[in-house]
């Protein structure tokens, strides 16, 4: 992240037209919903990632083994978890989301296309994370609690390399465009 | 000398012997016929009170879950487990008598879109759902006599709690990729004129006339509609099994059970056809479903309404266009390099 907010850029010597900072903001709330003349079209991936991302955040961090984990190993405190229909609910959304969303990658011509084998890594490895955590569901099993842990830690591990990097990239990423084409007065 | 008269005295006068048990005495156990009243063996139902509050908290032992139970292990274990090998078995015949169905005429290069990216992201989303459903099932229904022997108690429990968790969590999810299947594919399901005949006629297996058939045949139609339906009676069972907080008894839970075991073994047993069909059993069949595409002689020999529309609707496209449209470079020969 640092290599990435840090690097060296050549100075933009035009006279600004609009702000740039203003243009930065207003990109990284704007991306949030896609633009009205290619709504239609890009329908199924925001549906699908805002189900699979939503899911996931909620999985993540309100998902009651995790609240315990959290408090006993790493904060000492904890939060209130989901109760768990809303636990159903969120697995059931990301599961939904990642599976369209993988496979809209392997179906659309132009996404296959464009496809590395970091972007298939990152999706199979995210499902595997999530299925091996559902079938440790019970917490009776010590042997699938640590298929789970293990699955996360290779998840982590792979994380700084790859795609997945697009959880914090995507702040500076928006803010740089909208920060460009603002300082040129442009609506991006 | 009365001592020693005394064992044929009683031998004479005392209860009968159990055959079982030669040095044994059989008696009448006093209690039977209280817990044969409570084991409902009459076939009354007797419904007792509990400061327990809930439902059949009332009833101290449920007669009927014995008869569930040896259903489930005697019945419905093995004659799934032999419905799910004869199936495997009638497709290895049926490949092996009748082959790959080949393309008339062979492939064109010339290539016809048959399904939409939209239309395929539903298919395979529903497909990955039911293959995970389907695997944690059997594992559930089939597993003990026939994991426990090959991988051990310890490795099999292991997999039956992941096997459950999994099938659990995975399950709503079936429901609502049969909703988005239905809506994409329901229009080209609808009976046309020509399917009863095409039923009547085996698929062109009874007599020498060409069936005509439009988008779907009738056997495609049927297992659509198959799946629909008793995939709903399926995905309604397992929400009923997995939230029995809504007042649910025993007895709606062992019929659940039951329902929904049958039925998706017999979704199972009919999905290893159409995945047979669409892969192995016919020429250019998969790549209807993985590139969206088929040869326009194969929508020709299988689909000739609507290969006809196709070509009447100038849909056609040939090989270079496909490739240049996928962004590949042809292969030689016109065949599309995947």
């Amino acid at each position: 992240m640092g290599s990435i907010i840090f690097a060296s850029r050549k100075q933009d010597l035009s006279v600004a037209r609009a702000s740039a900072s203003a243009g930065a903001i207003k990109t990284i709330f704007s991306r949030f919903l896609p633009h009205k003349e290619i709504a239609a079209q890009v329908s199924i991936q925001y549906i699908a990632g805002y189900l699979f991302h939503l899911g996931l955040f909620a999985l993540l961090f309100f998902a009651a083994p995790h609240v315990l984990f959290v408090e006993e190993n790493l904060l000492g405190f904890g939060w209130t978890p989901l109760p768990h229909w809303g636990f159903i609910i969120a697995a059931q959304a990301a599961f939904l989301g990642l599976i369209i969303l993988w496979l809209r990658r392997m179906v659309d011509p132009v996404l296959r296309l464009i496809s590395t084998l970091d972007d298939h890594i990152a999706a199979i490895l995210t499902f595997v994370v999530m299925l091996t955590g559902c079938f440790a569901l019970l917490e009776g099993s010590t042997g699938l609690r640590l298929l789970h842990r293990f699955t996360v830690e290779l998840w982590l591990i792979y994380f700084p390399f790859s795609a997945l990097m697009h959880s914090f990239t995507f702040l500076p990423s928006r803010a740089f465009t909208g920060a460009w084409f603002g300082r040129r007065g442009v609506d991006s | 000398m009365l001592c020693l008269l005394l064992p044929q005295f009683a031998a004479a006068d005392g209860p009968p012997k159990n055959s079982n048990y030669p040095e044994g005495v059989s008696a009448v156990n006093p209690g039977s016929e209280l817990w044969s009243a409570i084991r409902q063996r009459d076939g009354t139902v007797l419904q007792g009170t509990s400061q327990v509050r809930g439902v059949d908290s009332g009833i101290l032992i449920n007669a009927r879950g014995d008869q569930w139970a040896r259903f489930r292990v005697s019945k419905l274990a093995n004659y799934g487990g032999i419905a799910i090998a004869a199936v495997f078995v009638i497709l290895l015949i049926f490949f092996v008598i009748r082959g790959q169905i080949r393309i008339e005429g062979g492939a064109s290069g010339n290539l016809v879109r048959r399904y939409t990216s939209y239309e395929r992201i539903v298919h395979w989303t529903l497909a990955i759902v039911f293959l995970l459903l389907a695997l944690t099932g059997v594992i559930l229904l089939l597993g003990r006599p026939l994991l426990i022997p090959l991988l051990g108690k310890e490795v099999f429990g292991l997999l039956a709690s992941a096997s459950k968790e999994g099938h659990n969590l995975i399950g709503p999810l079936f429901l609502v990729s049969l909703i988005m299947m239905l809506f994409s594919y329901v229009r080209k399901n609808l009976y046309e004129k020509g399917d009863l005949k095409w039923l009547l006629r085996g698929g062109g297996v009874i007599g020498k006339e060409k069936l005509s058939v439009g988008f779907f045949n009738m056997g495609e139609k049927i297992w659509f509609w198959l799946l629909m339906l008793v995939g709903l009676v399926v995905a309604i069972s397992g929400l009923v099994l997995l939230f029995p907080n809504f007042g649910q008894g025993r007895f709606i839970m062992e019929i659940s059970h039951v329902i929904h075991s049958i039925g998706a073994l017999a979704l199972f047993c009919i999905s290893l056809g159409h995945m047979y069909m669409g892969s192995v059993g016919m020429e250019g069949a998969l790549d209807a479903m993985t590139t969206g595409y088929v040869d326009i002689n194969w929508a020709d020999g299988h689909h000739d309404r609507w290969g006809k529309e196709c070509h009447d609707k100038n849909l056609v496209i040939s090989a270079e266009e496909y490739a240049r449209l996928q962004g590949k470079k042809p292969a030689a020969g016109g065949d599309v390099a995947t």
